[in-house]
């Protein structure tokens, strides 16, 4: 799988460039059932989806099915069919070639194939899928960033070793980081370690609606090390805020 | 390939929003509102009134407005919410720009997963609670976190177990539960502003091909919440965007894969970039290079600008046929009345060649470089702490 | 009082039957109510008669691929004829009161009329292909037609590529458009546009012999001897491709339209240059059946079609005794249907203004 440490081949149409397929556990019928009814119990299920006459337009508008082996169709049709067989391979391998851009939306019966995934995402990722964990490699960085600072990317992130294809100006952007931050009108702007800069209330807020909605065991679930820094971070924040959690 | 609808052979009536397809969701906030679940923030007058896709009309705020900020904007290309900051004080309009505001996160969501649906509308009626509480009416800097705002609002209004559990979570902060009345994005403020743009336009774009790329969460998502005009693409396309470029006088040229994906991906941009950069390259601007030839492909949205922009770098090293400036309709707006190409547009952050562009726009960027590196060195010398305002001539 | 037959009359009834539209549905109506002996009135809002076949021009009716103009010249003739039947055309009703058997209507030519039964018989109109949530640039590009626009050049036999004048290499059928979806609200089917595009795909390939046509389908719906007659010959005789994988956008390319759908059989999307996209509009109320639905205060379903109870099984009752449809105006409909129900709505208002009771 390409990572940002790898130099990808360009423009490969390698399936094995993605999540491989035989690599995930399998596990009794059972497990995958009770998988599949957390997925229809999430109370987004009923507005994504309804029934499906295989017209392919949601594959048409797809650009993750020009690439890769991927179809927003089968996705539906899985779910239509209840094939929790299916639905469980899919749930390891093929949710996470979605671009997650709803071109599928366009569906006439009004399912959402791309919403679907979304779902089954997370299913995979609060019950620690192996396959989800994989999937998310490269990417905790993200999550450690909007944790701490409240905004997903920084400019501090902008390093030429993080984004190689990008050219040479990624290197003359960190070289000038600090100038150049300071180089702008904009207030808030005059950070380096956040998009802009967040209010310590604010991200105690963010800190607060995380915890409660269980968003923090699903960190738990995909990076035990990364929870326990943010655990660390939002717990003294917290404190010093004067909240008892 | 033309742009202009087919009026001799046939002319698209004015969609009735009595036929409209859709519930209206801004009746069923009110209900809400009335049966005491929620409060409705009121866009502030004066408002301007566009066309949305079923013929309804959407209020836009003229000023007042909280800018929600986007990550990748601010972090990545500063230029674009700086423009947008700038068009409003080139105007003279009251906005603010918030601290207390925290990322959408939808990127994380789309992407990772790593989050639900609590905690999504949570972390949006947070930011709304925060705008009510200064009094100035949000308007939304990313596409996506629109789209995706859009799509929480939908949720809130039709799952009363969704609301339950995050009006509880903001009673645990000490919010109420607020949903604005509208969910405005700034290239629909733009859009409906374009007038008051071409003003104060001061250099001619009549010589200007533009390609414009719509951004998939902004009419893909609740589709008919986005703007469409019978005279824009005989009413069959999102007029936002496209009709501001033509405002200021420049050619839109179609091009065939309108209305692909940029190919952002949300964790393919960052875990699975021969994806993005494939997609970027073979879908959209080689298609946009070879038929329609722009100067520049104009977009909305910070996933849009940060995958067009970024992604023809490798590809012109091995040849293929990209080389298309990227940037946002605020920066082309900005530039077209007069807004620094480094003070305000912050171009030096892009990854495309814009200065072919600049020269054709009759911008001496040469000059304006040296100004700004003038502007670096004082700040590197300790002279000044940041640039202001002031001198972005606003 | 006796029951089901012919028999006593009522004082102050009217024997006149009324039917609204002069199409397929509303001539045969007419015809047969007046052979049956009845005073028939027929008021036609258009100057001309013949309904939607006539004012749209259609071509070859899938009956047989008989002439539509010469059938329904036939039909006009018959109900001109026919001894009992008035026609009034460029008239409408404005306003009707009373009940079953003694009904007052107004029109806007004039002077009221009394009318025992009143047939509605006022059709439909196409899908407006603008309001498609599919992106197919109906209103962009001149070359993307509807069913409607076809018939015009297959009946002038002049079947050619608007945007150039030359005839087409490739022609590309989308059914289902404005049907079956939830987006549009228009979640049934409009059950001829399978049959009329088959149709008119056997019609270009033996007037256009050089031209290659599609048919992108989700399913074809070839009802009864639709399979054996156009179906089946449309494919073998005629080499019309049928793939299944409805197209999304239509855009241009190359001075070329280029459609873009997913080929399910192969399960890829598939991006294809075309010359002329043929829409299958589907069917809707027409505007005078949404009129005559408020105006003589008959139920519509949620589509505005005039409701016919899902559970009777008396295809040509409105929620108004006396006031009876047929034809599409209840709705979609093909010609079978129409002429049968015209023929079902003559007689139970025949019955009626004879003061039978009301036929079940």
């Amino acid at each position: 799988m390409a990572t940002a440490t790898l130099a990808p081949a360009l423009f490969t149409r390698d399936p094995g460039a993605t999540l491989s397929p035989n690599h995930y556990t399998e596990v009794p019928y059972e497990e995958k059932l009770r998988l599949w009814e957390q997925v229809k119990a999430d109370s987004r299920y009923s507005d994504y989806m309804y029934g499906c006459y295989e017209c392919g337009i949601c594959v048409a508008a797809c650009p993750s099915a020009r690439f890769y082996d991927f179809s927003p169709r089968k996705i539906a049709q899985a779910a239509g069919r209840e094939d929790v067989e299916l639905i469980y391979e899919q749930m390891n391998d093929d949710v996470w070639n979605c671009s997650q851009c709803f071109s599928c939306d366009r569906c006439p019966r009004q399912n959402s194939p791309g919403g679907l995934i979304t779902i089954l995402r997370e299913v995979a990722v609060t019950n620690g899928l192996a396959s989800s964990k994989k999937a998310l490699e490269g990417y905790s960085r993200i999550v450690y960033k909007i944790m701490t600072t409240g905004t997903q990317v920084s400019p501090d992130m902008l390093q030429p070793d993080a984004f190689p294809d990008w050219g040479p100006d990624v290197r003359t952007v960190s070289e000038n980081l600090d100038t150049w931050r300071r180089a702008m009108p904009p207030e808030t702007h005059h950070t380096t370690s956040a998009s802009w800069t967040v209010s310590k209330k604010t991200l105690t807020e963010l800190y607060l609606i995380w915890h409660y909605s269980g968003v923090m065991d699903m960190i738990a679930q995909v990076d035990e090390g990364l929870h326990m820094i943010i655990m660390d971070v939002m717990e003294e924040s917290l404190e010093e805020a004067g909240y008892e959690i | 390939m033309s742009l202009i609808p087919i009026e001799a052979i046939r002319r698209k009536p004015a969609p009735d929003p009595a036929d409209a397809p859709t519930e209206d969701i801004r009746e069923l906030l009110f209900e809400l509102e009335d049966a005491g679940e929620l409060i409705v923030q009121r866009v502030p007058e004066p408002y301007m009134e566009v066309m949305t896709k079923y013929g309804r009309t959407k209020k836009i705020p003229v000023e007042q407005t909280w800018h929600h900020k986007s990550c990748g904007q601010c972090g990545h290309i500063p230029g674009y919410s700086t423009s947008i900051f700038w068009l409003n004080r080139k105007l003279g309009l009251d906005y603010f720009d918030p601290t207390d505001q925290t990322s959408c996160t939808a990127w994380n969501y789309y992407a990772s997963a790593t989050s639900n649906a609590p905690a999504q509308a949570g972390v949006a009626v947070r930011n709304f609670a925060a705008a009510l509480e200064t009094g100035y009416f949000p308007m939304i800097h990313c596409a996506t976190s629109y789209g995706h705002y859009k799509e929480v609002r939908h949720q809130l209004v039709h799952h009363a177990d969704l609301r339950a559990k995050v009006r509880d979570i903001m009673g645990k902060l000490g919010k109420p539960l607020v949903l604005p009345e509208e969910i405005v994005h700034y290239s629909e403020w733009v859009h409906a502003m374009r007038d008051r743009f071409v003003e104060k336009q001061v250099y001619d774009f009549s010589n200007l091909t533009v390609t414009v790329h719509p951004a998939c969460h902004y009419y893909k998502l609740i589709k008919e919440d986005a703007i469409y005009d019978p005279d824009i693409y005989g009413g069959e396309r999102t007029a936002t965007v496209s009709a501001m470029v033509m405002a200021l006088g420049a050619r839109v040229a179609d091009y065939s894969t309108f209305f692909d994906c940029c190919g952002f991906g949300f964790r393919h941009i960052l875990v699975e970039r021969d994806f993005t950069r494939s997609f970027a390259t073979q879908r959209k601007i080689e298609v946009m290079k070879e038929e329609a030839n722009p100067d520049v492909t104009i977009t909305h949205d910070t996933g849009c600008v940060t995958t067009l922009d970024k992604s023809q770098f490798s590809p012109e090293a091995h040849n293929r046929k990209v080389g298309i400036p990227v940037m946002s309709d605020a920066q082309f707006a900005a530039l077209a009345m007069g807004a620094h190409p480094y003070r305000v547009c912050q171009l030096h952050w892009h990854s495309t060649d814009n200065r072919p562009l600049l020269e054709k726009m009759g911008i001496d960027w040469k000059a304006a470089w040296e100004e700004f590196s003038e502007d670096l060195a004082r700040i590197e010398r300790g002279e000044i702490e940041y640039l202001t305002w002031e001198d972005a001539g606003v | 009082m006796s029951s089901g037959g012919v028999g006593h009359r009522a004082p102050a009834g009217s024997e006149r039957v009324l039917v609204i539209g002069a199409g397929p549905g509303g001539l045969e109506a007419a015809r047969l109510a007046a052979a049956l002996g009845s005073e028939v009135l027929v008021v036609e809002k258009q100057a001309g008669l013949g309904g939607t076949p006539i004012a749209e021009s259609y071509a070859a009716l899938t009956h047989g691929f008989r002439s539509a103009e010469e059938a329904m010249g036939e039909m006009m003739a018959a109900a001109v004829d026919q001894a009992g039947v008035t026609i009034q055309t460029s008239t409408e009703v404005t306003g009707v009161s009373g009940s079953a058997g003694h009904f007052l209507v107004t029109l806007s030519s004039g002077d009221p009329v009394e009318a025992g039964a009143i047939i509605i018989a006022t059709g439909f109109q196409h899908f407006d292909p603008g309001r498609e949530t599919q992106q197919y640039g109906y209103y962009e590009f001149a070359d993307v037609i509807t069913l409607v626009d076809a018939e015009k050049m297959l009946k002038a036999h002049n079947f050619v590529t608007p945007s150039t004048g030359e005839p087409p290499k490739r022609v590309a059928f989308i059914q289902c458009v404005g049907s079956r979806d939830r987006q549009i609200g228009n979640e049934y089917c409009s059950k001829v546009c399978c049959g009329i595009s088959s149709k008119q795909a056997i019609e270009i390939r033996q007037q256009v012999p050089d031209a290659r046509v599609f048919v992108f389908y989700i399913d074809m719906r070839m009802y009864g001897y639709w399979e054996n007659e156009i179906y089946w010959p449309a494919q073998e005789e005629h080499k019309v491709n049928f793939i299944k994988g409805i197209v999304t956008e239509i855009l241009a390319k190359g001075g070329r339209l280029v459609i873009r759908g997913e080929d399910t059989t192969m399960g890829r999307p598939m991006e294809i240059p075309m010359d002329v996209v043929v829409l299958a509009v589907g069917m809707e109320p027409s505007q005078g059946t949404r009129r005559m639905a408020e105006i003589l205060g008959v139920a519509t379903n949620k589509y505005g079609f005039i409701e016919r109870a899902p559970e009777s099984l008396d295809t040509v009752a409105t929620s108004v005794p006396g006031i009876f449809v047929c034809g599409a105006a209840s709705g979609p409909a093909d010609l079978d249907d129409t002429i049968s129900s015209a023929g079902a709505a003559a007689a139970k208002a025949v019955a009626l203004v004879r003061r039978a009771e009301v036929p079940a």
